[in-house]
């Protein structure tokens, strides 16, 4: 025990120390096991193809420049477009959910943990219970026989509409989140000052609840956006493996066109999105004000 | 609260929440559905949970799943937690870099972090096997728990810490004494969601699995891919039922003076 | 030519039973008892070079591709615990291998792979002396193109491409390539989710060979191709099954033996051979060259090679085995081509380099 007080002691003396041997393991491990990875992926993409898979070495841009062809171009427009009208859609949908919830006094937690349990349920399961649900022999096609709205069955599984639907149902939880977080901060004596002086709700939501509510906003369109760019099980098992997008695109790469160099090409440009995004989003977090009031 | 929220807004919410629950929760009905095929109610039966414990590979997948779950919670929550207490309490260099960098796997899109890790175990010529997917998950739950276990520490009183280094306590004491039993509702949460992550990831784990080393989510993707039968409900089911059970009480042990900040 | 496939013997619930429960691992699971009558001599000799017999073996194969007893069977004969995983695709064994997956024993490639892993180095030469019972194989399948000599591989299983339709649904359907073409049956057929039989169908229907690599043979096939996407409501394989028996789909491309395990659930399924002819593959069971146990590996093989064993395996997967003894055994063997259907069957060959051309017309056909 003396020995780890003098160990402790010594230090205290040093701040610097201390703190980088309580991060030493940690952040260790996560270059191993993250960064150090994402540079192997780095490395292959610049590789030749080996004609079995795997790669032989070689250094050549042939996999990027693959990208600037308008297949592969469109490929990503595709995908961008799906990602964003699923961030779009989220927000819409997840505001006012935020927004009520914030405004749930003692039923606050109870909503909370309704929303926070299907983030963490396995995605997996989710799309597959998903898909259960909107077969044409599922569990929503039958609600709809039955009760005499459809005389056939409607045709909901393996259409954009599916994929559409299923990263909204998977993401809607992490828009949510933050926003609420954000709207939750929001100092109450704003919007009554706001009443006192004349606003009417809806300018003192557009003015100062909405502004107030951005970085939450922001978070979650993140949160959102970034995950939908790669998602390839939701287009593959809800969209019938119609649509080729960047994540299906890298899965094949990997899978029966055993060209693992273009496939991690095809990775790190989603990566090096991922990290212009974050960028930005830290940029932004650290200049923004997030109080209105001095 | 003196603001009311208007109906319309809450008609919406929960339909919302009705929405968002509705898969999963028709997902368990029909697990009770003795019918095979159909989506019509023929009657209740426990057969395909009885039929789990019959299915060798279930009950494999089911031992693989708790044994990479127990482990990587292990040592990511004890990673997690010292990133954590030095992001707390400690003024370094390179601060706002780390912070971004812890960042980072919260949000890359799965495939590049299951292709990468691949990639890496490929060139290492590393054996694909449950040492791999212990290492990815730890890779992919420390920056949760340092969430998690650092929003604890921040909304900490520190007023305590400093009472017991007043009273004569010196550092190892009032760790032991003071911050650690503080901090534990933190810790445990923490480690909570790791176990959650872990025995709920798929495409990580989808790619860096091997002989043998089949989890319950790898397991429910082939089983899908085969065959469709309510044995697969039942097993999707009970990971949702433990899933919900696990984080309730996560919920419960971040709640507390900042609900907000637990709640992620 | 219609209704070349048959359906087993086995009643609808037992053959549910069965196919839910491939072994692994085995105290109590399924008490089906397997007749293993030793077969005279099998494996005691030349015992020598791979050292005695392991206690435990790996096996890697596809799902739904064995009998429930076999594993169970080989295991209690032999003493030799068996761990047994699955893949779905021959790219997943490959990736899963390329990538350093180790410590599997037994694979089972496809025809078209073997070169591929021949070149990598990937299989052992098989001690033929462990194995007496090889002499079971049915010649069509000795000395392959794929591996003369089958110096590495033993065959297995072969199947090929055709027409799985709802009878109830679909009056009358043209045994042809150009079903896919035909817009009656829009949003209720299906192909598979692979672009050799996707592309190798379209190439076929046009009178060229599924692994053509003439630029503008592709051409013409891609935009055959693309003609008849909209007609389909999904790219999907083997699982199609499901769909199939729940009615949510008609008409779907599909391998043989799956056609088999789909009608045994669903009677009102079909299966059509196309007149203008279709791809065929053989299935192989090989030993990966840093098999920890190539013994029992050698052993495993020797005991699948055997009639009953064989023929099992061929009755609960649906698919024609390329064990002649065991098909005789059979009380509804898949029949081998005749020399006129050989005709119009064609092997899936590896593409080697070409893959990549390939590649690009399927992102070309996905992204239409």
């Amino acid at each position: 025990m003396s020995g780890a007080r003098r160990l402790l002691a010594g230090l205290n003396r040093r701040p610097q120390l201390a703190a980088a041997s309580l991060l030493g393991p940690g952040t260790l491990w996560l270059l191993l096991f993250f960064f150090v990875p994402i540079a192997v992926v780095f490395a292959y993409s610049f590789m030749t193809r080996g004609v079995y898979g795997g790669v032989t070495g070689g250094f050549t841009l042939e996999h990027y420049r693959r990208f600037l062809d308008p297949l592969y171009l469109g490929v990503f427009r595709r995908t961008v477009t799906l990602a964003v009208s699923c961030t779009v859609l989220c927000l819409v949908v997840g505001y006012p959910v935020a927004y009520t919830i914030a405004r749930a006094g003692r039923w606050k937690n109870l909503l909370l943990f309704l929303v926070v349990v299907p983030l963490w349920t396995s995605f997996l399961v989710r799309t597959y219970a998903l898909i259960f649900l909107l077969r044409d022999t599922g569990f929503v096609n039958a609600v709809l026989l039955a009760l005499g709205v459809v005389r056939e069955p409607l045709v909901l599984l393996y259409t954009p509409g599916a994929v559409l639907a299923g990263l909204v149902y998977g993401y809607l939880p992490l828009m949510v989140l933050p926003i609420y977080v954000s709207l939750e901060k929001l100092d109450p004596t704003l919007l009554e000052a706001a009443e006192v002086l004349g606003a009417r709700p809806l300018a003192r939501f557009w003015r100062i609840t909405l502004p107030l509510s951005a970085p939450g906003v922001v978070a979650g369109a993140m949160l959102v956006f970034i995950p939908a760019l790669g998602a390839f099980l939701t287009p593959d098992l809800l969209g019938g493996a119609k649509q080729m997008m960047v994540g299906t695109l890298v899965q094949n790469q990997f899978g029966a066109a055993r060209n693992w160099p273009f496939g991690s090409a095809a990775s790190f440009i989603l990566m090096a999105v991922v990290l212009v995004a974050v960028l930005a989003y830290l940029r932004l977090r650290d200049r923004a004000p997030m109080e209105a009031v001095a | 609260m003196r603001r009311r929220v208007p109906r319309s807004l809450v008609a919406f919410t929960a339909l919302c929440f009705v929405l968002l629950h509705l898969p999963v929760l028709v997902l368990a009905v029909f697990s009770l559905n003795r019918s095979r095929y159909s989506v019509q109610w023929t009657g209740f039966t426990l057969e395909w949970y009885r039929r789990l414990l019959e299915r060798p590979d279930i009950l494999a997948a089911l031992r693989v799943s708790l044994t990479v779950g127990a482990v990587s919670t292990l040592v990511s929550t004890v990673l997690g937690t010292m990133i954590a207490l030095a992001l707390a309490r400690h003024r370094f260099r390179g601060r706002t870099l780390l912070e971004g960098l812890l960042y980072l796997p919260i949000v890359t899109p799965e495939i590049v972090v299951g292709i990468s890790l691949l990639l890496l175990f490929a060139t290492l010529h590393m054996a694909l096997g449950i040492p791999t997917i212990v290492v990815a998950h730890v890779a992919f739950s420390v920056s949760f728990v340092t969430v998690v276990v650092r929003a604890r520490l921040e909304g900490m009183d520190r007023a305590l810490e400093e009472a017991a280094l007043t009273l004569g306590a010196d550092e190892v004491a009032t760790f032991r004494r003071v911050t650690l039993p503080l901090l534990w509702p933190g810790i445990l949460a923490g480690a909570l969601l790791a176990f959650t992550m872990s025995i709920d990831d798929f495409v990580i784990t989808f790619f860096v699995s091997g002989p043998g080393s089949t989890t319950l989510p790898v397991l429910i993707y082939s089983m899908a891919r085969r065959t469709i039968e309510p044995t697969i409900n039942a097993v999707s089911t009970v990971l949702v039922v433990v899933t919900t059970v696990l984080i309730f009480f996560f919920d419960r042990l971040t709640r507390g003076r900042e609900p907000t900040e637990g709640a992620l | 030519m219609t209704d070349r496939v048959r359906p087993g013997t086995l009643t609808r619930r037992e053959f549910v039973r069965r196919t839910a429960e491939c072994g692994l691992a085995a105290s109590a699971a399924g008490a089906l008892a397997a007749c293993a009558r030793r077969e005279a001599g099998g494996g005691a000799a030349a015992a020598g070079r791979l050292g005695p017999l392991e206690k435990e073996l790996n096996v890697y194969n596809w799902s739904d591709y064995i009998a429930p007893d076999t594993v169970a069977g080989f295991e209690r004969e032999f003493s030799v615990r068996v761990a047994y995983d699955t893949y779905e695709s021959n790219e997943e064994l490959l990736a899963k291998l390329q990538s350093g997956a180790r410590g599997y024993d037994v694979v089972v490639p496809s025809s078209y792979l073997i070169p591929a892993m021949q070149a990598t180095e990937l299989l052992m030469p098989l001690h033929r002396d462990l194995l007496p019972n090889f002499a079971n194989i049915e010649p069509t399948f000795i000395d392959p193109p794929w591996d003369p000599g089958n110096a590495h591989t033993v065959p297995y299983h072969w199947g090929f491409t055709g027409i799985a339709y709802r009878r109830d649904r679909v009056r009358e359907i043209a045994a042809s390539q150009a079903v896919w073409s035909d817009a009656r049956w829009r949003g209720k057929m299906t192909m598979m989710d692979d672009v050799r039989e996707v592309l190798g169908s379209m190439l076929i229907w046009r009178g060229r060979s599924p692994n053509s690599v003439d630029p503008l043979e592709l051409r013409e096939a891609r935009d055959d191709a693309v003609r008849a996407k909209p007609n389909l409501r999904a790219y999907k394989s083997a699982p199609v099954k499901a769909d199939l028996i729940a009615g949510d789909v008609w008409v779907a491309q599909l391998w043989n033996g799956d056609a088999t395990q789909a009608m045994v659930e669903q009677p009102a399924i079909a299966f059509a051979f196309p007149r203008e002819g279709s791809q065929i593959w053989a299935d192989t069971l090989a030993v990966l060259t840093d098999a920890p146990h190539p013994r029992a590996a050698h052993e495993f093989l020797n005991y699948v090679l055997r009639p009953e064993v064989g023929a099992a395996i061929a009755d609960a997967t649906g698919y024609g085995t390329a064990n002649r003894a065991a098909a005789a055994r059979q009380a509804h063997p898949i029949p081998y081509p005749s020399a006129d259907e050989m005709r119009h069957l064609e092997y899936q060959r590896d593409l080697g380099a070409d893959t990549e051309a390939w590649d690009r017309i399927w992102t070309e056909i996905k992204s239409a």
